[in-house]
């Protein structure tokens, strides 16, 4: 490898303290190109089947991409890789900034981490090694996340830092890993740093990331820029994914109180537009990005502005059909602090409201907690939210094991209606009105998601009825999650997407020009599905079964009401036979297991 | 009368939610849009043409590209961008 790995990644064990660089052989590195399929290797190689994600056999893993370094716009990012307390299977999370140019520029490619610390500590790693601090005065105090890491700069300033908040501490199921005010948020990969009494990690590193064509790397680099600040980028430019919001309730399309409705009498209040009208304060970017999609909003006056995306908004807005703007302001700040992802706190409490609504918490250990709790109110949601992440009381105690948890104590009929797809809560796209999603989120190894399956692409297009599932859902499924394994292995923004006309070939231009691999747009199109395979079998050697790859009851049996979804559900044969078309497709067994034949053809070894 | 919703980018940049405008077919109609809001021209709509980062669904439902696309009185165009990542 000429340029873009350093051939080797760090193990650290919390119980010893110790570090060891070990050497990744380059047909690996080629193979798995790096970041999320990088660490989803070394995840499979590195635990032991079955084993508890919360457990010291766990290992949580950095794992960088070959353009982490070079002037790129977007790279500088890493995959946090782990096995998910929250679903049981995959999970792998990314973020972006100085962290990850740090710590790459230790001079590694990944940082695994496994054991389990004997009291809870910041690991600070370095060119030189690694050492175990005393946390005690960060950890139990309830300290926001933002003052954790302030702390922690003032303590080791030539450090960048990666930290839980009280939600991790606690072993909240969906508890993120927090740097530089940006969060790995899904799948509760802070939970596994809690259960580790993992702190944070601090790292520092000036070694030069090697360039294989130092001059066409350059000359990409510029060009993918001018690219990045072009139409296809905008949306996230001018207004941010907030910008979702008003469309998507439009088009019957916004999940709303824990997805009973489509359209939220209240998105008007909430809506990027009227957010940018009255409360915008600012905009920012992750370091070496030329797009700048982070957009801040004034809370209340005299207060700090706070970062809001379409995600948060939605999933502590409509969700909980709340439409007061500083509520939901309020708490996205209150999630980010306290290091929880915001989706699946916004659709836990979302289902619990739902719940109280129901009367099942009536009789319960959970009934005095839950009395008064309903869609709309604001003041619980923030209560809730601090109650969850500190475990306080029965209530929130179930609550911050996730809603197929919390269904599973609470028996028959919540099942049906937990929003989870694998244990992750879904995202804000309507399974019934964009129903090519449906089946992404169906068959996504990391639950449901829509940041490792773009199958709305499929529904936002015209060539799909969107109120159905077809054989065009399938090629949309696979087509997009092959696109999001490659930008995360690589890693690049997927806000670049739309900037990228032939996608796999000036991915390839790209790897080849920093690594020297001589690739193509095939080989990367190959690697991206042996990618996705990868994390699909990693999930069958720890137990999935087809019976994973579904929804929620409610969408098979509750149609939409309103607007122009009226009459949407979904159909249970349809969604069968569009997953069988998806199993087909990707080489899988009728039963969406990994034949040795597809192993082979993939270059992917049986585990 | 033929009414264009405006969201996102569009809307910011017109200053207002929605036009209403007279065409019987999408091209036309798009056509009214850029002489109505030239702000948006050539940003969003080129002469018939929308733009390839935006994208519009007849009543909220049917997304189409095609100029020809025949409209009705009362139809609602809805204009978004093309890119829904959240």
């Amino acid at each position: 490898m000429r340029g873009g790995f350093f051939g080797e990644y760090l193990r650290v064990d919390l119980g010893t303290g110790k570090a060891s660089r070990v050497a990744i052989d380059p047909a690996i590195a080629r193979r798995f190109i790096g970041g999320v399929g990088l660490g989803a290797w070394l995840l499979h190689h590195e635990t032991p089947r079955g084993f508890d994600p919360l457990g010291a056999e766990a290992a949580v893993i950095f794992a960088f991409g070959p353009l982490l370094g070079t002037p790129l716009t977007t790279s500088a990012k890493y995959a946090l890789v782990a096995k998910s307390p929250l679903t049981g299977r995959i999970g792998d999370a990314l973020s972006s900034s100085r962290f990850a140019v740090m710590a790459k520029r230790m001079g590694v490619d990944a940082i695994v981490i496994t054991g389990c610390a004997s009291r809870p500590s910041i690991l600070l790693l370095d060119e030189d090694g690694a050492s175990l601090e005393d946390a005690s005065d960060l950890w139990g105090h309830g300290l926001p996340v933002s003052e954790a890491a302030g702390a922690l700069a003032s303590r080791f300033p030539r450090y960048a830092f990666a930290v839980i908040g009280p939600a991790g501490e606690h072993l909240v199921r969906y508890a993120g890993v927090a740097n530089e005010g940006r969060h790995a948020g899904r799948g509760g990969l802070g939970a596994v740093f809690g259960a580790k009494r993992l702190k944070a990690i601090g790292v520092r590193g000036d070694r030069r990331v090697p360039l294989a064509d130092a001059a066409k790397t350059i000359a990409l680099s510029k060009a993918l820029a001018k690219r990045s600040l072009g139409p296809a980028t905008e949306k996230y430019r001018e207004l941010g994914t907030v910008g979702n919001l008003a469309a998507f309730n439009r088009l019957a399309a916004l999940p709303t109180r824990n997805f009973q409705d489509s359209t939220f009498e209240g998105a008007a209040d909430v809506s990027g537009e009227v957010l940018h009208a009255t409360r915008r304060k600012g905009r920012g970017s992750c370091i070496n990005c030329t797009i700048g999609c982070e957009h801040f909003f004034e809370v209340a006056p005299g207060e700090a502005p706070v970062k809001a995306e379409y995600e948060n908004v939605f999933a502590l807005g409509p969700l909980c059909g709340i439409r007061d703007p500083e509520v939901v302001l309020r708490a996205s700040r209150h999630c980010d602090e306290l290091g929880l992802d915001t989706i699946s706190a916004g659709g836990t409490i979302a289902f619990a409201m739902e719940c109280a609504e129901r009367g099942l918490f009536d009789g319960t250990v959970f009934e005095a907690d839950a009395r008064g709790l309903g869609f709309g109110d604001g003041a619980r949601l923030l209560t809730l939210l601090d109650d969850i992440a500190f475990r306080r009381g029965a209530l929130a105690d179930l609550l911050a094991e996730g809603s197929r948890s919390a269904a599973a104590r609470l028996g028959p009929p919540a099942p049906d209606f937990a929003p989870h797809v694998k244990g992750l809560e879904i995202p804000g796209y309507e399974p019934r009105a964009l129903q090519s999603m449906a089946l992404g989120f169906s068959v996504g190894s990391r639950g449901a998601d829509h940041n490792r399956s773009g199958a709305y692409e499929a529904d936002f297009s015209g060539k799909v009825d969107r109120f159905q599932v077809s054989a065009e859902s399938a090629r949309s499924a696979i087509g997009t999650e092959d696109r999001a394994a490659m930008l995360d292995s690589l890693i690049l923004c997927k806000f670049l997407r739309g900037t990228l006309v032939d996608f796999f070939g000036e991915s390839a231009e790209m790897l080849a020009a920093v690594t020297g691999f001589d690739c193509d747009a095939d080989e990367l199109r190959r690697a991206a599905q042996r990618i996705v395979l990868l994390k699909r079998l990693f999930n069958e050697r720890e137990g999935w079964t087809v019976a994973e790859d579904t929804l929620p009851e409610r969408f098979f049996t509750q149609s939409l009401t309103k607007g122009s979804a009226d009459g949407a559900v979904i159909s249970r044969a349809g969604l069968a036979r569009s997953i069988a078309a998806y199993y087909e497709a990707r080489g899988l067994r009728p039963d969406g297991t990994v034949p040795a034949e597809t192993l082979s053809a993939n270059q992917l070894e049986p585990l | 009368m033929i009414t264009i919703e405006l969201y996102g980018v569009p809307r910011m940049r017109a200053g207002r939610d929605a036009i209403a405008v007279e065409a019987g077919c999408l091209g036309d109609a798009l056509a009214a849009l850029g002489r109505e809001c030239p702000v948006l021209a050539p940003s969003v709509v080129d002469g018939q043409r929308l733009q390839p980062c935006y994208v519009v669904a007849i009543n909220g439902i049917q997304f189409t590209a095609d100029a020809n696309h025949p409209l009705r009185d009362g139809d609602a165009i809805v204009l978004l961008s093309a890119d829904a990542g959240g």
